[in-house]
């Protein structure tokens, strides 16, 4: 009987839980466009400047998200273009070079790399551009830059994971037949086993740009401002779409503003909707493997 | 003999490797060497255990250590219900259609931006929270954890998900040709064998919850006490940071961050380590 | 909104007169032919101010890119001494050691004051300075000790590199304590929204950033307004400094001149100051 009463207990409690996260989740997205819908046209992102003109680069925009949506898209590309190479690079050497012991140490190495709180890391990136400041060049400080490579170290760990893992998962016979025909190792590599393992290693670098959209923790100590322009050089500050969310939430000067900052948040949010979507449509079962591998 | 090549390749994937992964350990050395002139003058120990009064020139991170335990714990104690529930749902109990669709919504989650979660707090929770309590401003520990809780949900939902999913067929098998019923199967088999893989969600999510920023910085108040309850504000660690950064670059208030980097650094190398270990024995039993 | 009326007019004026008739633009003119960038950092108070000035500077000439981060007086001193920014803004004057060690430079283009404020739906809109000092030691805790409402006081206060909490804990709670249950905000645009939310709290925010979204509390019946700045009667009074590693040159020192143009003060005014002179 009390077994009876357990198990009908477990079967409501799991469907409440459920219902629980599901109308919390559509609450918070419901509330964002509840009150955001509003605000969703051109003149969110152009403000008052003719949007191909916005575009051309030959108007400046001053009232829109123009110059953090910029801002954004630079520093993506950016950190994704440091941070391939080596993520790549390195997982072909774990998967494919490395022995096991020096594997257990690297992999150890990037857990927790792939743990550290993003704030951390931004610490890092800010204390490094004060520290290079002083000793090399009056050029360099907070900039985009230093926000970049920053941000590629924290998702560094992300490509490494899927690009390994890619590899790994590539059956023993593949492997073999090139080796078998006289490939040497690296033509194996190039020729067979990369190209078998481009999904994995694309849903990687999707999910690793998300990260990067979203981040505000490293971007907010390496050289976001609020008010800059397009960025001009690597060496100048910027804009960035989640750092104007959020010094929008604390210090909207009127409802214009706010308004403003509910239309960001959800352009945010499809943006990184489509890019995990896109992930997703690569490659099924991912994310949270890639965040920590257990 | 190995072509030129060959060799060349096999050098740049090993430095790549040796680059990527001395981030690791150039971030500890940087942190201790900025932090290293505070902690020698007053002591590591002493800047975990002390006050945070600047101009009294007490320069510990306490109540910084006590708010993030508060709050993280807290989002735990919220998180870890709502995921047992959705990890069953997913696993057996709701239907396969159901349970799919689930499955991938609770996956998209993951993706929310931490600022929007932080922004949608700040307008829709804070207020309620002030008014249903009667208490405070509503910028508090509860709203904060309460928040991080929701966030946190969908990564230990799968974390859960996968260690069901790692148990071997033939243990369900039996249970069904036992006639066991799919909750009883849950509870009876599932459940026991995948705990040590559900502490590591567990753990990871801790890791997740106390090294967010944003929730805690925009939802928390700030304020540098340690809370007497979760209706009054609290400052985490990484908030701390982002608030301090500003100061002189010589100042202790700035070492002391350096400390609290310290702080979150350890913290994450405990989690990893505990977290591979958990794993490598769940490996030997299989 | 009504920021918003106000400038629109005179936006529309000037970007007809840097559209059409660049030769009348006035103070703008000495920007023709600079390029490059201006970093400004610092005090927040200055914000407004700093973003209509920069806007306009841009929009008469499209090579100029001028960033503005907040981060509070303490890191504007900091970071224009170092090197890391142009102009480092400060709601208070550089002490004399700042000056010494970086040879700054102060330039001081209005005048503000520095104002306890509450939500615009507490009934308590005066405080003798006593009470003040109280409910920022956190001595007087309920707003029904001072005939409001029977809820606690929420604190509000600004982070330790802001002058202006340096400013008001000087003048304002003669360097009393400030208790640590307070919330801590990291600008005055912060302090304004988060007062603006909570109609239970207290906070003190740059005169110049009152509006009717909070409402001013009168200290020992004087209200904290921008005429009772100037005219003396409201006591917490300060300078909006913008100081530079030296003297100024190029494109540094033509925006420090827009400060004090016709054009700049006009700016000031609108966002609340008392230009300087």
């Amino acid at each position: 009987m009390k077994t009876r009463i357990l198990e009908n207990f477990t079967v409501v409690f799991a469907w409440l839980a459920g219902l629980v996260l599901l109308s919390g989740v559509s609450l918070l997205l419901g509330y964002l466009f509840f009150k955001g819908h509003a605000s969703l046209n051109l003149s969110l992102i152009f403000g008052d400047t003719p949007p191909l003109q916005a575009l051309l680069l030959k108007q400046r925009v001053f009232e829109g998200l123009f110059p953090a949506v910029a801002g954004t898209f630079v520093l993506v590309v950016l950190s994704i273009a440091w941070a391939i190479p080596f993520g790549i690079a390195t997982g072909i050497y774990l998967a494919e070079y490395a022995g096991p012991r020096v594997k257990r140490v690297l992999d150890a190495l990037f857990d927790v790399l792939s743990g550290m709180p993003s704030i951390v890391i931004g610490l890092f990136g800010f204390s490094f551009a004060v520290f290079l400041h002083k000793h090399y060049s009056d050029r360099i400080g907070p900039c985009l830059l230093i926000s970049s490579i920053a941000l590629s170290f924290l998702v560094l760990p992300y490509i490494i994971r899927t690009t390994q893992a890619a590899l790994e998962g590539i059956p023993l016979n593949i492997r073999l037949t090139a080796l078998a025909l006289g490939a040497t190792r690296l033509q194996n590599i190039f020729l067979v086993l990369i190209p078998r393992s481009v999904s994995g290693i694309m849903s990687g670098i999707i999910l690793a740009i998300g990260r990067c959209a979203e981040d505000t923790a490293v971007i907010m100590l390496t050289g976001a401002v609020a008010s800059a322009g397009l960025p001009r050089s690597l060496f100048s500050q910027y804009e960035a779409l989640p750092f104007f969310i959020y010094y929008i939430s604390s210090q909207y000067a009127d409802s214009e503003e706010l308004m403003q900052g509910y239309g960001a948040s959800i352009v945010l949010l499809f943006l990184c909707a489509l890019l995990f979507v896109t992930a997703y449509g690569i490659r099924k079962g991912l994310s949270h493997f890639v965040f920590y591998r257990p | 003999m190995k072509k030129i090549g060959e060799l060349v390749a096999e050098r740049t994937f090993l430095l790549s490797a040796l680059a990527s992964s001395s981030i690791t350990v150039a971030i500890l050395a940087f942190m201790v060497f900025m932090g290293l002139p505070l902690m020698k003058q007053a002591g590591f120990y002493q800047l975990l255990v002390k006050p945070w009064a600047p101009y009294q020139g007490s320069f510990g991170i306490y109540p910084m250590i006590v708010g993030t335990g508060c709050i993280s714990f807290l989002s735990l104690v919220v998180a870890f219900p709502l995921s047992l529930g959705c990890s069953f749902l997913i696993a057996t109990i709701a239907p396969k259609p159901v349970s799919k669709g689930l499955r991938r919504l609770i996956e998209l989650m993951t993706g929310i931006p931490t600022v929007i979660y932080g922004f949608v707090g700040i307008f829709l929770l804070v207020p309620y929270i002030r008014e249903l309590f009667r208490s405070g401003s509503g910028l508090c520990v509860l709203t904060a954890a309460l928040v991080l809780g929701i966030m946190i949900t969908p990564t230990m939902t799968l974390f859960f998900c996968d260690s069901f999913d790692r148990i071997p067929r033939s243990y369900l098998t039996a249970a069904e040709a036992l006639g066991a019923s799919r909750t009883q199967k849950l509870l009876y088999v599932i459940l026991p064998c995948a705990k040590k893989g559900m502490l590591n969600g567990v753990i990871l999510a801790l890791g997740r919850a106390v090294g967010d920023t944003l929730v805690a910085l925009m939802l928390a108040g700030n304020s540098v006490r340690v809370p007497g309850s979760v209706l009054e504000p609290a400052r985490t660690l990484t908030a701390h940071i982002a608030l301090v950064i500003a100061a002189d670059y010589e100042s202790p208030e700035f070492r002391s961050i350096f400390a609290c980097g310290v702080v979150l650094y350890l913290f994450t190398m405990m989690v990893t380590f505990l977290v591979r270990y958990l794993s490598f024995a769940e490996g030997r039993r299989d | 909104m009504r920021r918003i009326t106000f400038i629109q007019p005179v936006l529309i004026v000037s970007i007809l007169l840097a559209a059409c008739l660049p030769a009348f633009s006035g103070s703008l003119d000495s920007f023709q032919g600079e390029k490059g960038e201006l970093k400004i950092s610092g005090g927040t108070a200055h914000i407004p101010v700093m973003k209509e000035a920069a806007r306009r500077i841009m929009m008469a000439n499209p090579e100029i890119q001028i960033s503005i981060a907040g981060g509070g007086s303490g890191v504007g001193i900091k970071q224009v001494g170092e090197g890391l920014v142009d102009i480092g803004n400060s709601g208070r004057k550089a002490t004399d050691e700042e000056i010494g060690r970086y040879q700054l430079k102060l330039f001081q283009w209005a005048i503000d004051g520095v104002g306890p404020v509450v939500n615009p739906e507490n009934p308590v809109k005066a405080l003798t300075k006593d009470q003040m000092k109280d409910i920022f030691a956190g001595k007087v805790n309920n707003w029904k000790m001072l005939g409001g409402e029977d809820r606690e006081i929420n604190i509000y206060t600004r982070d330790e590199a802001s002058g202006t909490r340096a400013v008001f804990w000087k003048k304002g709670l003669d360097k009393g304590a400030i208790t640590s249950f307070a919330h801590v905000v990291v600008s005055n645009g912060a302090m304004k929204s988060a007062i603006a939310q909570d109609p239970y709290g207290i906070g003190y925010v740059s005169v110049g950033h009152i509006d009717t979204t909070v409402a001013p509390v009168a200290l020992d019946g004087v209200v904290p307004t921008i005429e009772t700045v100037q005219d003396g009667a409201y006591k917490i009074a300060r300078g909006l400094y913008s100081n530079t590693r030296g003297e100024p040159v190029g494109l540094t020192k033509k925006f420090i001149d827009f400060l004090y143009s016709p054009d700049g003060k006009k700016i000031i005014e609108s966002k609340g100051f008392i230009p300087v002179r």
